[in-house]
């Protein structure tokens, strides 16, 4: 008899985890997401609110974590129901069939998305946030004279050695920096602009933290980033020092997504994770932890956002579909140039 | 012709011998092969079926040709100022005795470990252009710029790499020279010979293996460099790492990516093997009945010698420490004043989010896995350097050569094959501490190799047959007659394997689940989170922690063999 209970009780020790496993959704994202974004309030309000756990899986930025989910689907597993990146980040996605279809009766918030941010998107991937990529630049270090004006001038020689850029194909900010000079100058000059850059350039950095450490250590007074740099430090209450600008009023438009991932068995709760992220409770979130601008058209932006985020006069963007089709040829010349000695 | 060791019935494979390379190859097949040749198979195939054309786009495109030769250039320079820099230093460990040496020894290792992204920022702190030898030079000679231009070019990586690979060089070499019976000498001394013709003659050819091995170990480590290389030279200056990075992890071209892991793997082979070619004839025996003797470096007399010895110390002192002693204060600067809120910060949960874990788990998951891998990685290692000084059969240096491939396959390379490989069957280990602890092993074990085979060069296998012929079985020869012989470069191999594994990244960030940070992990998690005091403060604490289990294991170490 004794020994039947304990045998029961080694029974239920063994099966308890089993019983006891909550539904879990397994989220594929990038780091910067998971370290300054909303990641940790976004999955106490989704776990509280359908007693589900969210494990946020990431292999350093984008590109690298969507490298991650392809290798592991062509290995025959499939880890993740959820997938983010940055729009540029995935146009190749469309070869891997990786998204399901979303509308806005399977996540009711897509309605708040404005029309034309949706249109960014591809079949499946929602944005969430989105900014511009513009140039900052250290005020100590232009105390007497002015940043370019223009990205022509960034030519200069009086700016050699002071420009800090990110390698495009493997930062989404370089990558969105050279979109931009090819939709400034065409598909035709957008290299020479590089090879006149040449001496200005002080390094091309793999990401754009290294990119920042590097401004902030003073190496140099330039360098490719976003137009919300300014507000990011208001918010923290930093000194200004560091300041976003638009060159000639111009931007580019950078793009973050989400999408459920082919083949999750969370179908809906995936849903409905994406619903919650695209919820004014959380969207009002991203300007102080993404330092983005929600993607839902009603979240309240806080002051200093309104005071110092920087809404170029001109927008460029290229759709994603020519990006799609052009991105490897593109990388491929600018790598060429810019190794050139 | 040469007289080698070994020659003879008495060294041809056993049996036993046999079974145990079978076994080994099916482990290393199963870890190693299967999950490369995966990958590889892509090299041969298009989009649209097999082809060639991966292939011959990145022998023919000039920004490929650029590459492999970028590549080539700054490994050959990197490679000799890091021997330039690292046999003086073995020459003064070797021949001199002063205060503190045994701990200088251990630390030297520290370089070798720091991640590429810690060593990066420690250059910038230090070189750059607001570092603090630029702003010590401008207010020593009243400057208005900056005078020095050290990173973001060639020099930069060169540098750099010398600072990782220059205490190898002086490791290897300073073991061996340190083993050798100074009778030859004292009885060259007695025939008249001089001073260089001694050094020429008797000491460097002996000194060879060692030069040799190490050389090629920095050569292929600097030719398949890869963060230092994108840091401090910036995209412009590339190597193929990062030709094979770009391509695979974010262009998603698998096909060029596998060609140029191919064109690689056949360069840094090719070298591997010219070595082995060349250190098979170079191996001369050493008994180590005798030790050489160091002198006091602070006895008298003073010698123009030493003050330029002590000027060597002087700069070296400051490249190697200027780098890792700006990390400390950059870890103890917070809000413009001393503090150690930095260090208070990590042990709170304020950067848990950041890196899925707390800081101190990451220590401890550093330390597990360091520990495993070092086993796993001694016992392959081991059982490779034993075939390859005393396996006698048809192909060695193929066979030798493929089992040192590892050393010849970037560890992007590896990583990724890895997270192929394990994740599907046979093996489903993707994401879990084994699969880490399988690319650590798979990643140090030719290290242990290149350390221990000099060292069993030198050993005569008569000692075994000796034991064998008075009754011993082989292994029991092995634990009582070579296993005490060979303390010592096993433990130099296992601080190796350790340090590597301390530091590694770059395989390390591709099979990881979050949750199982390893600290190089944590130090770039905190990096990209823009919390550079934190990041310092970190990559101090995996200084310490190396710096601590070195000095620890070398310690432990002295003692037996002085016992």
């Amino acid at each position: 008899m004794k020994r039947a209970m304990w045998l029961m009780l080694f029974l239920v020790i063994c099966v308890s985890p089993f019983l006891a496993a909550r539904e879990k959704i397994v989220v594929y994202t990038y780091d910067s997401f998971v370290s300054w974004g909303p990641a940790a309030a976004l999955k106490e309000a989704f776990s509280e609110e359908y007693d589900c756990d969210v494990e946020y899986v990431t292999a350093g930025g984008g590109k690298a974590t969507l490298s991650r989910l392809i290798a592991e689907r062509e290995a025959g597993t499939n880890n993740a129901d959820l997938f983010m990146a940055e729009l540029n980040d995935v146009p190749r996605i469309a070869n891997y069939d990786l998204f399901l279809p979303l509308t806005a009766e399977d996540v009711p918030n897509i309605a708040t998305v404005p029309v034309d941010l949706m249109a960014e998107g591809l079949n499946g991937f929602v944005p969430y946030e989105y900014g511009y990529i513009t140039l900052t630049y250290d005020t100590q270090a232009f105390s007497t004279q002015s940043p370019p004006a223009t990205l022509e001038d960034l030519a200069d020689p009086v700016y050699a050695r002071q420009l800090i850029c990110e390698d495009a194909r493997t930062s989404s900010t370089g990558f969105s920096f050279l979109l931009w000079t090819i939709a400034h100058f065409g598909e035709d000059k957008y290299l020479d602009f590089w090879r006149s850059i040449h001496d200005s350039l002080l390094t091309i950095t793999q990401g754009w933290g290294e990119g920042w450490s590097l401004l902030t250590h003073g190496e140099a007074p330039l360098l490719v980033s976003f137009s919300t740099d300014t507000a990011y430090a208001a918010i923290c209450g930093d000194p200004l020092r560091y300041r976003a600008y638009a060159p000639g009023e111009e931007g580019y438009r950078t793009v973050y997504g989400i999408g459920v991932v082919k083949g999750t068995r969370h179908e809906a709760l995936a849903k409905e994770f994406i619903d919650l992220l695209l919820s004014a409770e959380m969207q009002k979130l991203i300007p102080t932890t993404e330092i983005m601008f929600p993607a839902n058209g009603n979240a309240k932006l806080p002051p200093a956002f309104q005071e110092y985020a920087i809404v170029p006069h001109t927008v460029l963007s290229i759709p994603l579909a020519v990006v799609g089709e052009n991105m490897g040829k593109w990388l491929h010349a600018w790598e060429t140039v810019i190794t050139q000695p | 012709m040469v007289t080698r060791l070994g020659d003879g019935d008495h060294t041809t494979v056993t049996r036993g011998g046999y079974l145990l390379l079978l076994a080994l190859a099916a482990l290393l097949a199963l870890v190693f092969y299967y999950p490369l040749a995966l990958v590889l198979t892509g090299a041969f195939r298009s989009t649209s079926g097999w082809s060639l054309s991966a292939l011959t786009s990145v022998i023919s495109d000039p920004y490929y040709v650029h590459l492999i030769w970028f590549t080539i250039v700054q490994a050959v320079y990197s490679t000799l100022l890091s021997l330039g820099i690292g046999l003086v230093g073995a020459y003064i460990l070797t021949r001199y005795d002063f205060p503190g040496k045994r701990t200088i020894r251990s630390l030297t290792v520290i370089p070798f470990v720091l991640p590429a992204i810690v060593v990066a920022l420690g250059f910038i702190l230090f070189f750059g252009n607001s570092g603090y030898l630029n702003r010590a030079l401008i207010s020593l000679f009243g400057l208005s710029r900056p005078p020095l231009h050290i990173l973001y070019s060639l020099t930069g990586i060169v540098l750099a790499h010398a600072f990782y690979n220059a205490p190898i060089v002086m490791r290897v070499v300073s073991a061996s020279w340190e083993g050798f019976d100074p009778s030859i000498d004292e009885a060259a001394v007695s025939l008249g010979a001089g001073r260089m013709r001694r050094f020429i003659g008797i000491t460097l050819p002996r000194l060879m293996p060692a030069i040799l091995s190490s050389s090629a170990l920095v050569f292929v480590f600097t030719f398949l460099s890869f963060p230092i290389v994108l840091t401090l030279g910036g995209a412009r200056y590339a190597t193929i790492e990062v030709g094979i990075y770009t391509l695979v992890r974010t262009l998603l071209d698998y096909n060029h990516g596998a060609a140029l892991i191919l064109v690689e793997m056949t360069i840094s082979l090719f070298f591997t093997y010219l070595y082995l070619r060349a250190e098979g004839h170079l191996a001369i025996p050493t008994q180590g009945s005798r030790r050489l003797s160091p002198r006091r470096f602070l006895a008298p007399p003073v010698s123009v010698g030493k003050v330029l010895i002590a000027l060597y110390v002087l700069l070296v002192g400051i490249f190697f420490l200027g780098p890792i002693v700006s990390i400390v204060i950059d870890s103890l600067r917070s809000a413009q004043s001393w503090s150690i809120a930095n260090y208070a910060q990590l042990l709170s949960q304020r950067y848990s989010p950041f890196l899925g874990t707390s800081p101190l788990a990451t220590v401890r998951t550093s330390l597990i896995i360091g520990s495993l891998a070092t086993m796993a990685s001694l016992l392959v290692g081991t059982m490779i350097a034993f075939f390859v000084v005393r396996g006698r059969i048809v192909g060695r240096w193929i066979i030798e050569a493929a089992l040192m491939a590892p050393l010849a396959v970037s560890s992007v390379a590896i990583g990724f094959a890895l997270l192929r490989g394990l994740s599907a069957p046979p093996l489903r280990l993707g994401g879990t501490l084994t699969a880490v602890v399988i690319a650590h092993a798979v990643l140090t074990y030719p290290f242990v190799v290149r350390v221990l085979r000099p060292i069993l060069e030198g050993l005569d296998p008569q000692l075994v047959e000796a034991a064998r012929s008075l009754g011993s079985s082989r292994l029991r020869a092995f634990l009582d007659v070579e296993l005490p012989l060979l303390r010592r470069g096993l433990l130099v191999a296992a601080v190796f394997a350790f340090a590597l594994s301390m530091g590694e990244m770059s395989a390390t960030i591709i099979l990881m689940r979050p949750g199982l940070s390893t600290i190089p992990i944590a130090v770039y998690g905190l990096l990209s989170a823009r919390q550079f005091g934190a990041a310092s403060a970190m990559a101090v604490v995996l200084i310490a922690v190396t710096a601590a289990s070195f000095i620890v294991i070398d310690r432990l170490g002295g003692e037996k063999i002085n016992a």
